[in-house]
Formats: structure tokens, C-alpha cells, sequence
């Protein structure tokens, strides 16, 4: 996959030890970053899904280390970390994991005899799309409302754990951490040295260079 | 090694946790179980902190519990959405309705402090004609109060925020100028600003409780846009840093990890104390007087989760309305993309507002609303982005690529209180084995009417200044208020003007679930202003001796 | 305890330090009006005038634009380097604060008696680019959503900024007149006694940069006490200048001297004030890049340092050439 790195040369990870990163933004990230790649509450046909899943939710490019998705919706099942509300239509979290998990399975074999993860990207968006719509006829979803188990965690979850991670900040060009030191330039087109700089069409090599000088 | 507060209570031994200083502590007075202090405090929050301040500045024996841990902002907050969810009340609420609520993160705090540890600060006046709307302006609800006893509180309220206003404020009543100076407003502000002059409207920078300049220990602010997850740096006045310590000061207790399960009341009918939690333990304390102020989800459940032969609908509840006319505030925003580069995110997310339809009388629908400036940080910006967009996969990454390139306008509207917009209790249980709340909501046809016409203000707004690539997020909600509220009399309402239940007088409610009506503001300058005036009514009928009536 | 009114440490020890040094200064100004007027000397045996006592008051005037323009050269410094110097014209300032600055030191070495065409034509410069400046100023402030908006007036550029320059290349100008008083004649500016004049530039001067402080002090919320005073103090010097510089000849100066000294102590102390509020802010000097700009200015105050110079080489000249 190619595409255009709108912010060459920036690495949030550089300010680790600038004054934008405090004690506590440091133990956090250090843990976010040390995340198990293993699966240690799902199980392996529902990791092997899973990782299936985060790729077609959040494509990423091979020229870079790839977020670990997966491993952060395990993380949060086995914390069992909620957001403070649950729609009433839905069981809890791990539940709902789980039975949907379990539901794209079925679903991945009774179109195509195949485990979700060996579908094509092709049938694995079909399939995700058919889930999001609600066109779905397994009745191992059993009361599970399969559109609502996709907008609330399928795409909530997921895209939540990318944002969260600092090589997506690098991606947008997001300053980061910021405390003790904020901000100073407010107003649109001004820069404070620790900002990333954007690139325009054949501007990489040169904002590369001013990108790694940001920190 | 880090002593983490989301496992053990920091409030204990005769000392809290100085917010100001890592590892600091402040001494605290200490209250027996056993001995009834004079009064009891639920929740620690816009309503609970001020009346904490104000009882044990008045020499009253009071007590703050909290569900939730003691921070010091300087060691325990990270830059971080993610890790900052230690900020929000994340024990299960079912939701369901038309339009279910979204809680959590948008508006429910569990924190010494309450929600105001993570609030963005906006600190707004209601309009006057808004506490007598059914009289003035056809719908809602009367509130038993006089605008202009509430304007001398909203005035104590913003000194004692140090609120960081206009010179002059463009809309409503004459208010005394705000303490400190708005601060310099950014390049998403500026495009509010720039699209209400190209409407003629009046816009201003938002009054809010951050300060810019330095005040007692807190620096001033430094525009680092992380307000909504918890400010690491105290310039921020939440409760955290300006009532509670106060309230200590003055000789409170605070009970940090304190879940209080249940209210007790005696034989009299009185209450008498409370049940809570902590420490892995269930306790009793006695008082002779309680104060719940858990905001518009907890205060309820928690009246309805004490329910006794005698008060068998639970406490407070002879009307049968404890739950009844939940209210959010409708939320809905338009975005678009501007050649400029913004970087919205820096400084205070709601820099600047235009109130001009909560003054305006010329529409079609009841009530009111503003719309302020935005600048969500990447993870709710990109739930914002997908869930109204059904964006996912490769276009999703790409449209987050204009991050910076971002603005928006997002509105704060009034919602109508309805009946059957609720919080009962559902059959699952809490940690605690306390049953957890349902909350049920649905949009009604002038909420939608209101929506509708915000939405395409706004967008009018943004076209005007060249902002492209519009598209709007239909579908967000954010305060609460309802659940308890306050009126004229004991069959429609759950308390009177002072805050006092009808049904057992030395109970009494204050936090937003006493707002008959929500206005199209953010509410919590209004519950802190409320705060502070049943303190002083608490203070006279004490004095007069109405209080052991 | 934690304290939400005052600051706590040694921020608040150093600061009352400071507090009761400027205020012991501003004690002396006070005490010095309860004096009766010693009878130095009496306007019928005015001198004759000293050759040197020309030269003496141009150095001084000199010394005075010099340090001036030493405060504006930082302060637009910092202040354009915040601005990302967006505008070409942005360098302006350095250059000319810096010129300033050159032809300022060189010429209060200078004991010449006559004016250096050099000097007297960067003065005559900066005094024009200081005009300029406001004028560009001016149109950023206008053209900013909400136009002449208190917003803009605390955050868009310093509308009085620019002046700083401009007078201090009109000191200087004033100096070179001064300097090329023939001997045995009373120095004169425009036809007007140089002392005079002079007081009266300083005295406005004074005054405009008391406007600059006070819309500054209060976009800080006065958050301070300690930010009162150069609201308060230079007035006073302005005021008493004014009357000095105006009134007749031989009314005693004896205050106005204090008034002056006590305000050129201000603007130094005033440095320090600021250095200790940028120490104060979060993250404190280990945030310089920061807390330098969205801090206190610390380059600002010393502005009154230089204006009030320029009030007592002003009385010099009213002491050595009384015109009466």
C-alpha cells in the first residue's frame, strides 16, 4: 500500500523526555507500548478473527511496525474496562465479544467454507459490511443486534485503541503529550517548534528534515 | 513506587492529598462513625464542593463522600484520552430509548471533584427569563426561584472560580466584570467568531473556569487541550483545586473510594446516615442531616436504591417523579476542513460562543441554545468522525489525515423534560450489589425542531467563512440535569426552592437533577451557583430554627 | 496548606523581597516631598552656563535612548520570534533597536561638542520607523475577527510597542540638539529650552508606557499586588516632571529627582518580577520555551528604566540652564 506520509521525519516518541512528556504520560505510554502480542483472554480462533477484523478496520501500512489492534481489545477484555454505559439491547462487553466473534466464524463458513482470517479482503469487507447493515442471517448471533454489536465495538473499540496509539499521532500530525509545556502559537498557520510540520506534494525530503528536528 | 488512588483511599489518617504539590498532603479533621456529624455530602462535585466550603467554613461538622479516588492532578494525569478514563464514572449504566444517552466519558465524572475534574470549564449564566419559562416564554417549567438571587450567586460562583471571561459580556442582564481575562483565543475560535459577524450575530470569547494568569498555585493555563481529560497542570478551577481544598480548610472531611450504597432514615422518618463502601467494607456513618448531590443519574438511583417499608417508591418519592424528567442538552456539531493549518486542539476546546439563539426570540421551537468552538483530541474525534460517517477502513484513515486542518461548531441546546425520559433501576447489579441504573431517553418533536435549526445555522455559519468538506454529527447528547426537581409544591416536585425534599425535611438534593428546566447552557456554573445559595438558606434556617421543624 | 489565593515557596519570599525594595524606593520618593526645598541656589545668580554641562546632559540622554533601545531590542525579540517573524518587516525592530543601541553607546562616550552625523541621522531614522511600526500595528489589530476588540488589544501587536523605539531615536535626536549647543548659550530645541523639551518627551513617554503596563497588568487580572505599582509609581513621575519641565524655573526638583530615581529603580526591579512570574508558571524555567513568551515579559519594564534617564537628564538641563 503506498500513500503520502503528510507528516515525513515526525515521531511523537522523540519528546519523550522533552518537556512536553510529564512522569505520568511517560508510565502510561511505556505501558501502552508494552502491550502482550499475545492473546490472554480471547481464544486463539477468536484472536486469529480478531486480527482479521482490526485489518480491515484500520488498513495499515507495511512500511511501518502495525498498531497492535488485537492486543489492545484483548487488554480490555481481560481488564473488562468499560465506558460507563451499555446499550440495554446489548450484553456486556466480553459477552458480546464473544458471541460475535464467534458469529463472524459462522457466518465466514457458511459463505465461503472458510475461517474469516483466510477470506480475501474483498469477502472479509462484504462480510463486515453486511454485519454493519444488519444483513445478517446466522442464528449464532442469537440476540445479539449484530449493527449495533459493529457501530459500538466492531468500529468504537477498534478505532478508539488506533487513535490512542502514538503512531497514528505521527500519521495526523497530532502533537501528542502535552504537560508541562502546551502551546504557545494559537492562531491558524503558526508553529511552535515542538509541532510537526506538513508536507505538501514533493515536499517530503525537505520537511523531513525540519520534522526531525521537532522535539 | 506510585501509590495509586484508584485502588486505595488517599484521604485517611488525618490528611489528603495536597493537590499542589506531588506527594503533598494537607491535614484533615477526622470524624468518628459513631458520633452524627451535622452533615453528610454525596458526591464531591459542582454541587457538593461548594457546599462542603461553605457548611465547614460555617462551622458545621461535615463529611464529602466520593465514589471515586483523590487525585493530584500534577502526578496522577497523563496527556492521554486513553489512561484519562480513570476520570469518568465507567461502572455499567443500561441505556436504551429512542436515543439512548451516551454517559461515561460525556458527562459523568468519578472523582473527588465530580465531573468538574474533566468539564470543559464553560462557565455560563442561564438566561433570567429561563427560571420562570412556563410563565414567560410557554414551556418547561417554573423554577421557585428569583433570577436576581441567582445572578448575586452566579457572581460569588465566578470569583470564586476565577473565571476567565469578556470584558463585557454581549448578552443578558449587567453581571460584574469576570475576575480574570478571556484568554487569546485560537484559529477554530477565531472561525466562530468570523462566521457570526458574517451573520450578525454577536459572538464573544467563552467564560471559562481556567485561568489566565497565575493564581494562589495554580499556573495559568497553558493551552495544551487536554481539558477534557483532566487538567495535569491545576489551572483549571475544578472543584478539585478550589472548593475542596477550601472545605479542608475549614475543617471537612473527605472520604475518597466511598461508594455510599444506601441513605438510612429512622424511625421518625428522618434520615440518619448513610451506608457506603470502602476499603473493601460496608460502614455506617451517622448525621443529622444529609445532602445528596450525585448528579442526575446517581442521586436518583441512589433515593430509589434506599427504599424502606415506610418509603417504599424510595426516599423523597411521595410525587412518584424521583427519575422522572431526565434532560440532556443536544449536541450535535458541524465540521469542515479549511486550507489553513489549525491545529484545533491547542488551548481550550470552546474558546468562543454565540448565545444568540438562546436570546432570540424568533423561532419556531421552544427554548434555546448556543454553539461554541471545537477541538477534540484524536480518539474522540475519530468516534466522532466514524460513527457519524459509518467511516471505517482506508477512507477513515484518510479523512483523519485533515486532523489539523479541522473545524467545527458544536451546539449546547435546551431539551424539553418529559415524564418518561428516566432513570429507574435495572436487575443487574454493581460491584457493590447495588442495582445499576436504566436510563431512558428519547427526542421529542421540538428537541428534533431545534436540532434541525441549529444544524443549519451553524452550517450557514461555516459556508460563510469558506469552510468545506461540511458534514454534521447529528446525533450527539451531553449534560444531564433532571431526575429531582425542584418546584412549588410537594405533588409535582421533589424538592422546594432550598433544595429540601418535600417528603423528609432534613434531606436535601443539590446538583443538577433539581433543574425543573436545563437551558440552553452548560449547567454547571448554574449547580455551583445553587450550591452556594443552599448553603446560605441551610445556614438561616438553622438560625431561625425552621431546620428541626 | 494549600492555598488558592497567594503563591507559596520561594516565589512569595523573593517577592516580597523585591515588593519591599521597590516600595523602600518608592518610600524615599515619598519622604522627599515632606522636606522643605533646600536652598541650593537662587535664580538670581543663575550660572553661567558650563560648556561641558551640554555635553554632559547629550550623554545622558544618550545613555537614556541606549536603554531603551536595550529593552526593545529583546522585547521585540522575543515577542517576533513568538510572531514566527511572518512578516519580512518583523526584522525591523532588531535592526534599528540594535542601531539604536550602537550609535546610544557610542554616543555616551562621546564628549565631543558636536552632534555625529552618523547618530543624529539613525535617530532621525528610528524615530520615523517607530511611527511606522504603529501604523503596521494598528492594521494587524484592525484587521483581526472583532477589530479594535479587547481580545486584540491584549493578543493582537502591541499598539504602544512600537513608540518604545520611535522615542528612543527621538532622545537621541534631542541629544544631538542638545550636544550642539555653542558654548556659553542655553541649549535649545525647536526654539524651546532642551530641558523643557526634553522633560516634556520623557514625561509623555512615561506616560504612554504606563498605558502599555496597564492594559498588560490587566489582562494579568492584577492577579499580583505587586502589579500596581508601575501603574501608580511612573504616573506620579510623569506628573511631577511635567510640572517641573512646564512650571517656572526655580521651583524646587528635589521630589521630581526621587520621583524619577524611584521609577528607573521600578523598571529594573520590574525585570525581576517578571523573571520570578516566568519561574512560577507550569512548568517553570525547565519550560523556558514556553514561559518566556506566554510568561511575563521580561525585557519590558526596564523601558520605564530608560525613560525615567531621560527625566533626569532633563532636570539636569533645567538645573544647569535655568530660563529664566
Amino acid at each position: 500500500m503506498t500513500e503520502r506520509n503528510r507528516y515525513p521525519g515526525y515521531d511523537v516518541l522523540v519528546k519523550r523526555h522533552s518537556p512536553s512528556w510529564n512522569e505520568a504520560t511517560r508510565r502510561v505510554m511505556d505501558a501502552r507500548l508494552g502491550v502482550p502480542r499475545e492473546p490472554r483472554f480471547l481464544s486463539r480462533i477468536e484472536w486469529d478473527t480478531l486480527v482479521a477484523i482490526c485489518d480491515r478496520i484500520i488498513p495499515q501500512p507495511k512500511n511501518r511496525p502495525p498498531v497492535p489492534l488485537a492486543a489492545y481489545i484483548d487488554q480490555k477484555l481481560k481488564a473488562d474496562a468499560r465506558n460507563g454505559f451499555r446499550n440495554a439491547a446489548l450484553p456486556p462487553q466480553r459477552a458480546a465479544w464473544q458471541i460475535g466473534l464467534a458469529a463472524f466464524e459462522v457466518e465466514a463458513h457458511q459463505l465461503h467454507g472458510k475461517a474469516f482470517h483466510h477470506l480475501t479482503t474483498a469477502q472479509q469487507d462484504d462480510l463486515l459490511r453486511r454485519v454493519e447493515s444488519g444483513r445478517i442471517d446466522a442464528p449464532a448471533w442469537g440476540d445479539l443486534d449484530a449493527a449495533l454489536f459493529f457501530s459500538e465495538h466492531i468500529m468504537g473499540d477498534i478505532i478508539a485503541a488506533y487513535y490512542a496509539h502514538p503512531t497514528s499521532w505521527n500519521e495526523i500530525g497530532f502533537g501528542g503529550p502535552a504537560s508541562p509545556r502546551g502551546y504557545v502559537r494559537m492562531r491558524n498557520n503558526r508553529r511552535d517548534p515542538w509541532e510537526p510540520v506538513e508536507a505538501g506534494p514533493g515536499e517530503e525530503a525537505r520537511v523531513g528534515r525540519e520534522n526531525r528536528r521537532v522535539r | 513506587m506510585y501509590d495509586n488512588p484508584l485502588t486505595t483511599p488517599r484521604a485517611t489518617h488525618g490528611r489528603a492529598p495536597d493537590v499542589f504539590h506531588p506527594g503533598g498532603w494537607v491535614p484533615m479533621r477526622e470524624y468518628p462513625q459513631r458520633e452524627a456529624v451535622d452533615f453528610v455530602v454525596i458526591g464531591t462535585g459542582a454541587g457538593g464542593g461548594p457546599l462542603l466550603a461553605r457548611l465547614a467554613e460555617r462551622g458545621y461538622s461535615v463529611i464529602g463522600f466520593d465514589a471515586g479516588p483523590y487525585f493530584r492532578p500534577l502526578e496522577d494525569f497523563a496527556s492521554d484520552e486513553t489512561s484519562q478514563s480513570q476520570l469518568f464514572w465507567t461502572d455499567e449504566r443500561l441505556v436504551d430509548g429512542a436515543n439512548p444517552l451516551k454517559m461515561g466519558a460525556n458527562n459523568s465524572g468519578r472523582a473527588v471533584g465530580g465531573s468538574t475534574v474533566h468539564y470543559a470549564m464553560v462557565s455560563l449564566r442561564f438566561r433570567p427569563e429561563w427560571f420562570r419559562s412556563r410563565t414567560l416564554l410557554g414551556y418547561g417549567a417554573d423554577w421557585p426561584l428569583d433570577w436576581r438571587e441567582m445572578w448575586h450567586y452566579y457572581a460569588r460562583a465566578e470569583r470564586d472560580l476565577a473565571i476567565a471571561g469578556p470584558v463585557s459580556y454581549p448578552w443578558g442582564p449587567k453581571r460584574p466584570r469576570y475576575p480574570y481575562r478571556a484568554h487569546e483565543i485560537n484559529g477554530a475560535a477565531e472561525v466562530l467568531a468570523r462566521g457570526a459577524e458574517a451573520m450578525g450575530y454577536q459572538w464573544s470569547e467563552t467564560p471559562l473556569a481556567t485561568v489566565s494568569a497565575p493564581r494562589g498555585d495554580s499556573p495559568s493555563c497553558v493551552y495544551r487541550g487536554f481539558c477534557r481529560v483532566g487538567c495535569a497542570t491545576n489551572a483549571k478551577q475544578s472543584q478539585l483545586v478550589t472548593y475542596i481544598p477550601r472545605a479542608l480548610a475549614a475543617g471537612a472531611e473527605i472520604r475518597d473510594m466511598a461508594m455510599v450504597g444506601r441513605i438510612a432514615v429512622d424511625a421518625a422518618g428522618r434520615a440518619c446516615g448513610v451506608h457506603y463502601h470502602r476499603n473493601g467494607a460496608w460502614h455506617f456513618q451517622a448525621a443529622r442531616n444529609v445532602i445528596v448531590a450525585g448528579y442526575a443519574i446517581e442521586t436518583p438511583r441512589l433515593l430509589l436504591n434506599s427504599a424502606t417499608d415506610r418509603f417504599r417508591n424510595g426516599l423523597a418519592n411521595s410525587s412518584g417523579l424521583v427519575g422522572r424528567y431526565l434532560m440532556t442538552q443536544s449536541n450535535q456539531a458541524v465540521y469542515g476542513v479549511m486550507d489553513d493549518m489549525v491545529r484545533w486542539n491547542k488551548g481550550p476546546p470552546s474558546l468562543t460562543i454565540t448565545e444568540h439563539w438562546n436570546y432570540n426570540d424568533r423561532k419556531d421551537f421552544h427554548g434555546g441554545y448556543c454553539w461554541m468552538a471545537q477541538g477534540p483530541l484524536p480518539v474522540e474525534w475519530s468516534a466522532a468522525m466514524s460513527t457519524s460517517r459509518r467511516l471505517w477502513g482506508a477512507a477513515l484513515r484518510e479523512k483523519m489525515g485533515d486532523y489539523n486542518h479541522q473545524v467545527g461548531l458544536k451546539m449546547v441546546g435546551e431539551m424539553l423534560p418529559h415524564l418518561d425520559n428516566r432513570v429507574t433501576l435495572a436487575d443487574e447489579t454493581d460491584r457493590y450489589g447495588l442495582p445499576i441504573a436504566r436510563v431512558t431517553y428519547s427526542w421529542h418533536d421540538n428537541d428534533k425542531a431545534m436540532i434541525q435549526h441549529a444544524l443549519g445555522e451553524m452550517q450557514r455559519s461555516l459556508e460563510l467563512v469558506g469552510v468545506r468538506d461540511l458534514w454534521r454529527q447529528e446525533n450527539d447528547t451531553n449534560h444531564l440535569a433532571g431526575t429531582a426537581r425542584m418546584g412549588f409544591d410537594r405533588e409535582t416536585s421533589v424538592v422546594d426552592a432550598d433544595c429540601r425534599s418535600w417528603d423528609i425535611p432534613n434531606l436535601w438534593i443539590c446538583d443538577g437533577s433539581v433543574f425543573p428546566t436545563t437551558g440552553g447552557v452548560n449547567p454547571s456554573l448554574t449547580i455551583t451557583a445553587l450550591a452556594l445559595r443552599t448553603a446560605d438558606r441551610i445556614c438561616v434556617q438553622a438560625r431561625t430554627g425552621e431546620m428541626r421543624k | 496548606m494549600a492555598n488558592t489565593t497567594s503563591p507559596s515557596g520561594a516565589a512569595r519570599t523573593t517577592l516580597t523581597l523585591l515588593g519591599s525594595l521597590t516600595g523602600a524606593a518608592l518610600l524615599g520618593a515619598l519622604h522627599s516631598h515632606a522636606r522643605p526645598p533646600p536652598a541650593t541656589r537662587s535664580p538670581a545668580k543663575a550660572p553661567v552656563p558650563d560648556p561641558a554641562a551640554a555635553n554632559r546632559a547629550a550623554r545622558r540622554l544618550n545613555r537614556a535612548a541606549g536603554t531603551l533601545a536595550a529593552s526593545v531590542l529583546f522585547d521585540s525579540t522575543v515577542e517576533h520570534y513568538r510572531g514566527q517573524f511572518q512578516n519580512r518587516a518583523m526584522y525591523t525592530p532588531l535592526v534599528t533597536a540594535a542601531m539604536a543601541l550602537g550609535v546610544s553607546a557610542h554616543g555616551t562616550m562621546d564628549e565631543r561638542q558636536t552632534p555625529h552625523v552618523v547618530r543624529d541621522t539613525v535617530y532621525a531614522l528610528i524615530s520615523i520607523v517607530g511611527l511606522v511600526g504603529t501604523g503596521f500595528h494598528l492594521f494587524n489589530v484592525r484587521r483581526k475577527a472583532g477589530g479594535f476588540s479587547w481580545q486584540n488589544l491584549f493578543y493582537g501587536a502591541p499598539l504602544g510597542a512600537p513608540m518604545a523605539i520611535g522615542l528612543s531615536g527621538l532622545l537621541g535626536y534631542l541629544s544631538e540638539r542638545v550636544r550642539e549647543t555653542p558654548p556659553g548659550q542655553v541649549p535649545m530645541i525647536w526654539g524651546l529650552p532642551a530641558g523643557r523639551v526634553v522633560g516634556v518627551v520623557s514625561g509623555l513617554g512615561i506616560t504612554g508606557t504606563v498605558g502599555e503596563a496597564a492594559l498588560l497588568h490587566f489582562r494579568g487580572g492584577f492577579h499580583d499586588p505587586f502589579m500596581y505599582l508601575p501603574v501608580t509609581m511612573p504616573p506620579v513621575a510623569a506628573i511631577v516632571l511635567g510640572r517641573s519641565a512646564l512650571g517656572p524655573a526655580g521651583i524646587a526638583r528635589r521630589a521630581t529627582r526621587w520621583w524619577l530615581r524611584a521609577t528607573a529603580i521600578l523598571g529594573l526591579s520590574g525585570t525581576a518580577f517578571h523573571a520570578i512570574g516566568v519561574g512560577r508558571d507550569m512548568g517553570g524555567w525547565r519550560n523556558w520555551q514556553q514561559n518566556i513568551l506566554n510568561g511575563p515579559p521580561i525585557p519590558a519594564p526596564p523601558a520605564f528604566t530608560g525613560l525615567a534617564l531621560a527625566g533626569l537628564a532633563a532636570l539636569g538641563l533645567l538645573e544647569d540652564h535655568p530660563d529664566d
